[in-house]
C-alpha cells in the first residue's frame, strides 16, 4: 500500500459542509433582506416582536416584517433554488454550458399561460398561476412528444426542439401583448420581467414541497450526471441508464420550473450564471455542484429582490432587471475569459 | 483457459443493409486481439456487439459463458471496458475524478466513493503513469496524456476485458508507441484480455497475440499475426500493394508499403 | 348693352361675390394652437379614442360617426361603428378611406405624425387635450360648437360643471381623508397628481396618496402604502367580482392601515374614473359617495 497522498476529492462530509455553509449564509442574508425596506424597522422593533402584545406599532412591524417581507423573502429563496437547480440539470443534461432552465420552451409556455391567465381577468392568487403551469405542462408534452418519440433523446434534438417551441411561444405572447389594452399590459410586462410582490404563505406553501422533493429525486442523479457530462456513450457502457436518466430529470425539472415560474414570473440569468459561479467554486461534481449551486442561486435571488426592493424606493423594480443587471455582463466575461474552453471539444 | 467473451455466429443489420455476419471469435485472459480492416469493413460495430451496446442478430455473445443480454449493464460494466473515441469533456474535471468514474459499476446505493475505490483509483493512475497528473484538469492535458487517462478509468472499473476502439488514431508518434506498450503490459501484467481496433497495422502486428482481418463486414482471416499479416492478405483486403517481411529481432511481420 | 345694364351686372356680380365671401367657413382653434376651417357643419366624423367617441355621442351627433378606435365600448352603438385601429395604433388609410370631414384626436395618446398625414391627405383635425375635470366639460362645449350643436352642448355643459359644483360645495367643509387609489394588483400601481382620477379625488374631497409621485404612474411597495396610512381605499378596475373580492380580502387582512380597520375599500369602474368623457362626472359622484359617506347626499 505504502504512502498514499492522494485523497478522495469527495466526500459526504465535504458535501455536508459546504450545504450547511452555503445555507448558513443564506439565513444571514435572508435576516439582513428582513429588515430591508421602506417601512423603517429597527432592531428594537424587532426585538419586541418576540414579545407577545405591544402596541399597534409594534403590531404594523409585525405585519410588515412576517406577512409582507418574510414570504417574499422565502419565495425569492425558493425561486433562486428552484431555476440555479434547474439550470445545473439542464446544462448537464443538454452538455451545454450556454443552457439555462428556459431553453426548452416550458419558460415561455408559461409565459404564455399567464398572459391568456391576465387577459382572462384571472386573479393572481391562483388564477394566473394555474394557466402558468398549464401552459409548462403542455409545453412539456409537445416537447417530449416531438423531440422524443421520433427522433429519440438525442440532446441536440431536444435542444432544438426547445428553441423551436420557445420561439413560436414568444410568437404568440407578442401577439398578445401588442392587442392588449393598457389595462393588462403592466401586469404582463410585470410578469415576464418577473414579480415577487405579494406573495402569501399560501403560494410558498404550494411551492416548497414541490421544489424540496424534486431537488432530492434530482440529488439521487447527481453521481448519473457526472458520467453523462463525460461522454454519454461511456456513461452507457458504465451501467447508466441513459434514456431513463434523461427523461426522468427532464420532465421532474420541467414541471419543477413550471409551478415556480408560475408564481414568480421569468426571471432570468441566475439559472444560466449561478450554475457557472458554483462551479468555478466547487468544481463540476454535481454530487456537491447540486447543492451548492442551488443554495447559491436562493441567496442570488433573495439579494437581486432586495436590491429590487430597495434600489429606487418607495417604488419597486422587477427583480429580472436586477438579475440580468447583474447577470449580462457576468456572462460577457464568462464568455471572454473562458470561451475558449467551451469551443475545445 | 476459459474464454471471457465468445461470439457465436453473430451479425448485425442496420436496417435492411447487413454490416456484419458469420463471426465467430474468442477471447481469452493474457490475449491481445487485434481487428484490423479497412474503413466500413464494421470494426467498431464488431466491438459494440462484444460490450454489449448493440445487440446481435442473428447470434450470440457470451460473457463468461452467459448470453449477455441475460446480464445487467452493471454486470457487464464489472467485466469489460471500453476506450472509445468520442469522450468529450462537457465540464471540468480533475484526472482523480476522472479515473474514480471507472467505479461508479461498483459503487453501492450511496454512491460516494470509498477507500477501496480510491484504491483502485490510485493503482489504476500508476499503472498508466498518470499519478502525477492527478490533480490536473482533463482539458490542460495533451493527446496522449487524455489518452491514458482514459485507460486509467477503464482500469478502475477492474475489468477482465478491455476493448479499446482506434486508441492511437490521433496520437504523435511517441504516443502511439507509448499506448501500446502501456496496454502490453497491462495485458501480462494482470492477464487482462485486450482487444484493440486500430488503423496502425505495424503497432497491431508487434504487440498483438491474434489478429483479426475483417473485410466487409465477415472474417477474412483469423490467427496469429505471421498467419494473417501476409502480403496477399493486406493487398486483398485493402487494395493496397504492400512488402511484408519479418522483424530479424521480434520475428513479428512487418509491413512496408510499396 | 347699355352702360346701366354693365353695371347692374357688374354690381350684381359684386353682391354675389360678397355672399359667397359670406358663406366661407368659420375657423376654430384646436387646444394645440392649430387653426381648422370648415365649410360646412361636419357630417361624416372619425374619432381617434374612447372618451372622444363618449362626447360625440353625448351631444347626440351619434349618426354622424363614421369610424371609431377599437375600444370605443361606450356607448354600446358605437362598437357597429367601422374600426380604424387603437388610440395609439391608428391605421391611416382606413381613415382616409371613409372619407370624413372632420376627425377629433387627443394630444394624450395619438401620435403627432398621424395628425400630420392626416393634414396632408386634406383631412380637418381637431386636436384636444383636456388635462383636469374641468377642462374636459369645457372639451365638450369646444366640440359641440365645432359641429354645429354649440347651445346643446352649452346646456348639456352647464349640468355637468352644476353636478361638479354640488359634490365640492357639499365635501368642501369636511376633513379630506387621505385616499389611495389602486389601478393595477401586480405590480401594485396608484396614480400622481398630473392624472384625472387625481384630480377627481381632489375635486371630490379627498386626499391622493401618491400625489407628491414623480411619475404618473407610480408603482409603490405594499410597506408603503401601509406606512401612509390611507383611511380610504378605492380599487380601480373593470371586473368585478373575483379578482375585486381578492384584493379587498387582502387589505381587510392588515387591520392597521385605518381603511382597512373600518372596511372602507371599494371598487369603482376604471371607465368612469381615467376617461375624460362625460362619464368622469359620475365617477366623480361615486368617489364622492366613497370618501364621504357622512355628507348628506339626498337618495
Amino acid at each position: 500500500m505504502g504512502d498514499r497522498p492522494l485523497r478522495r476529492p469527495l466526500t459526504p462530509a465535504r458535501v455536508a459542509v459546504v450545504s450547511l455553509g452555503m445555507g448558513c449564509l443564506l439565513v444571514l442574508v435572508g435576516c439582513v433582506a428582513l429588515l430591508v425596506g421602506t417601512a423603517h424597522i429597527s432592531f428594537d422593533q424587532v426585538r419586541a416582536l418576540f414579545h407577545a402584545g405591544g402596541d399597534s406599532q409594534v403590531e404594523t412591524a409585525r405585519l410588515i416584517l412576517l406577512d409582507i417581507r418574510l414570504p417574499r423573502i422565502i419565495l425569492a429563496a425558493l425561486v433562486g433554488f428552484a431555476l440555479a437547480l434547474g439550470g445545473v440539470v439542464f446544462q448537464a443534461l443538454l452538455r451545454n454550458p450556454l443552457a439555462d432552465p428556459f431553453i426548452l420552451g416550458v419558460s415561455s409556455g408559461s409565459a404564455f399561460g399567464a398572459i391568456i391567465g391576465i387577459l382572462l381577468g384571472l386573479g393572481t392568487g391562483f388564477g394566473v398561476p394555474a394557466m402558468s403551469f398549464a401552459g409548462a405542462l403542455s409545453t412539456l408534452v409537445l416537447l417530449l412528444s416531438l423531440g422524443i418519440k421520433r427522433i429519440g433523446m438525442e440532446s441536440s434534438t431536444i435542444l432544438l426542439t426547445g428553441v423551436i417551441i420557445n420561439a413560436f411561444f414568444t410568437a404568440m405572447i407578442m401577439f398578445f401583448v401588442s392587442v392588449s389594452a393598457d389595462a393588462k399590459l403592466h401586469s404582463m410586462l410585470f410578469w415576464l420581467y418577473g414579480d415577487l410582490s405579494q406573495t402569501s404563505y399560501s403560494h410558498v406553501s404550494l411551492i416548497a414541497p414541490v421544489v424540496l422533493v424534486s431537488s432530492l429525486l434530482v440529488y439521487s442523479f447527481a453521481n448519473r450526471l457526472n458520467l453523462l457530462t463525460a461522454g454519454e456513450g461511456s456513461a452507457l457502457r458504465m451501467g447508466v441508464d441513459v434514456v431513463r436518466t434523461k427523461l426522468v430529470l427532464l420532465v421532474v425539472v420541467s414541471l419543477m420550473i413550471g409551478t415556480v415560474v408560475a408564481f414568480s414570473g421569468l426571471i432570468g440569468f441566475v439559472g444560466l450564471i449561478v450554475p457557472h459561479l458554483a462551479r468555478m467554486a466547487f468544481g463540476s461534481d454535481h454530487r456537491l455542484l447540486i447543492p451548492a449551486a442551488a443554495l447559491g442561486g436562493a441567496t442570488f435571488l433573495v439579494v437581486a429582490d432586495t436590491l429590487a426592493r430597495a434600489l429606487i424606493a418607495p417604488s419597486e423594480l422587477p427583480v429580472g432587471v436586477i438579475s440580468a443587471f447583474v447577470g449580462a455582463p457576468f456572462f460577457l466575461y464568462l464568455l471572454l475569459a473562458r470561451g475558449s474552453r467551451w469551443s475545445r471539444s | 483457459m476459459e474464454p471471457i467473451l465468445s461470439l457465436q455466429g453473430v451479425g448485425f443489420r442496420y436496417g435492411r443493409q447487413s454490416v456484419l455476419a458469420d463471426i465467430d471469435l474468442r477471447v481469452a485472459p493474457g490475449q491481445m486481439l487485434g481487428i484490423l480492416g479497412p474503413n466500413g469493413s464494421g470494426k467498431s460495430t464488431l466491438l459494440s456487439l462484444m460490450d454489449g451496446t448493440l445487440s446481435p442478430e442473428p447470434g450470440v455473445v457470451l460473457l463468461d459463458g452467459a448470453p449477455m443480454e441475460t446480464l445487467s449493464r452493471s454486470h457487464i460494466a464489472r467485466r469489460i471496458a471500453t476506450v472509445s473515441q468520442e469522450e468529450h469533456f462537457r465540464f471540468d474535471f480533475s484526472v482523480l475524478e476522472v479515473a474514480l468514474m471507472g467505479r461508479f459499476p461498483h459503487m453501492g446505493r450511496l454512491q460516494f466513493e470509498g477507500e477501496r475505490d480510491l484504491e483502485v483509483a490510485h493503482r489504476a493512475l500508476e499503472a498508466t503513469r498518470c499519478l502525477q497528473l492527478a490533480k490536473r484538469s482533463i482539458h490542460e492535458l495533451s493527446g496522449g496524456e487524455r489518452q491514458r487517462v482514459l485507460i486509467a478509468r477503464a482500469l478502475a472499473q477492474e475489468p477482465s476485458l478491455m476493448l479499446l476502439d482506434e486508441p492511437t488514431s490521433f496520437l504523435d508518434l511517441k504516443f502511439k508507441r507509448e499506448i501500446f506498450q502501456l496496454i502490453d503490459r497491462l495485458r501480462t501484467e494482470k492477464d487482462l484480455g485486450v482487444v484493440v481496433v486500430s488503423h496502425d497495422i505495424d503497432l497491431v502486428a508487434q504487440y498483438c497475440t491474434q489478429i483479426l482481418l475483417l473485410e466487409g463486414g465477415s472474417i477474412y482471416r483469423t490467427g496469429s499475426p505471421s498467419e494473417v499479416i501476409t502480403a496477399e492478405n493486406i493487398e486483398a483486403v485493402f487494395d493496397c500493394p504492400v512488402r511484408v517481411d519479418e522483424d530479424p529481432e521480434t520475428g513479428k511481420p512487418r509491413v512496408s508499403i510499396t | 348693352m347699355g352702360p346701366t345694364r354693365t353695371r347692374a351686372r357688374l354690381f350684381a356680380m359684386l353682391a354675389l361675390c360678397v355672399w359667397a365671401g359670406m358663406l366661407q367657413g368659420a375657423v376654430y382653434t384646436d387646444a394645440l394652437g392649430r387653426k381648422l376651417i370648415l365649410d360646412q357643419e361636419p357630417g361624416r366624423i372619425v374619432t381617434l379614442a374612447p372618451s372622444l367617441t363618449e362626447i360625440v355621442y353625448f351631444l347626440g351627433l351619434g349618426d354622424r360617426v363614421v369610424g371609431v378606435t377599437q375600444f370605443s365600448s361606450y356607448p354600446p352603438e358605437a362598437q357597429s361603428k367601422p374600426k380604424v385601429g387603437s388610440y395609439v395604433n391608428l391605421s391611416v388609410e382606413q381613415i382616409i378611406s371613409l372619407a370624413p370631414d372632420l376627425v377629433i384626436g387627443t394630444a394624450d395618446g395619438n401620435r403627432p405624425a398621424i395628425v400630420e398625414l392626416l393634414e396632408k391627405a386634406g383631412i380637418p383635425v381637431f386636436v384636444v387635450n383636456p388635462r383636469n375635470t374641468r377642462e374636459v366639460i369645457q372639451t365638450i362645449r369646444d366640440i359641440g360648437h365645432l359641429c354645429g350643436v354649440a347651445e346643446k352642448a352649452q346646456v348639456l355643459a352647464r349640468e355637468l360643471s352644476t353636478r361638479v359644483d354640488r359634490i365640492v360645495a357639499k365635501t368642501s367643509g369636511l376633513d379630506r381623508p387621505l385616499v389611495f387609489l389602486q389601478v393595477n394588483t401586480r405590480p401594485l400601481m396608484t396614480v400622481n397628481a398630473d392624472t384625472f382620477s387625481s384630480d377627481l379625488i381632489r375635486l371630490a374631497g379627498g386626499r391622493n396618496l401618491a400625489d407628491q409621485e414623480p411619475i404618473h404612474y407610480p408603482r409603490l411597495s405594499i410597506e408603503e402604502v401601509i406606512g401612509r396610512e390611507p383611511q380610504v381605499i378605492i380599487v380601480s378596475s373593470m371586473e368585478r367580482g373575483g379578482e375585486f373580492e381578492e384584493v379587498r380580502q387582502q387589505w381587510l387582512s392588515m387591520p392597521m392601515i385605518p381603511a382597512a380597520k373600518t372596511g372602507r375599500v371599494y371598487l369603482v369602474d376604471s371607465d368612469l374614473i381615467d376617461r375624460p368623457s362625460p362619464r368622469i362626472v359620475e365617477g366623480l359622484e361615486l368617489l364622492a359617495r366613497d370618501i364621504h359617506p357622512e355628507a348628506d347626499w339626498g337618495h
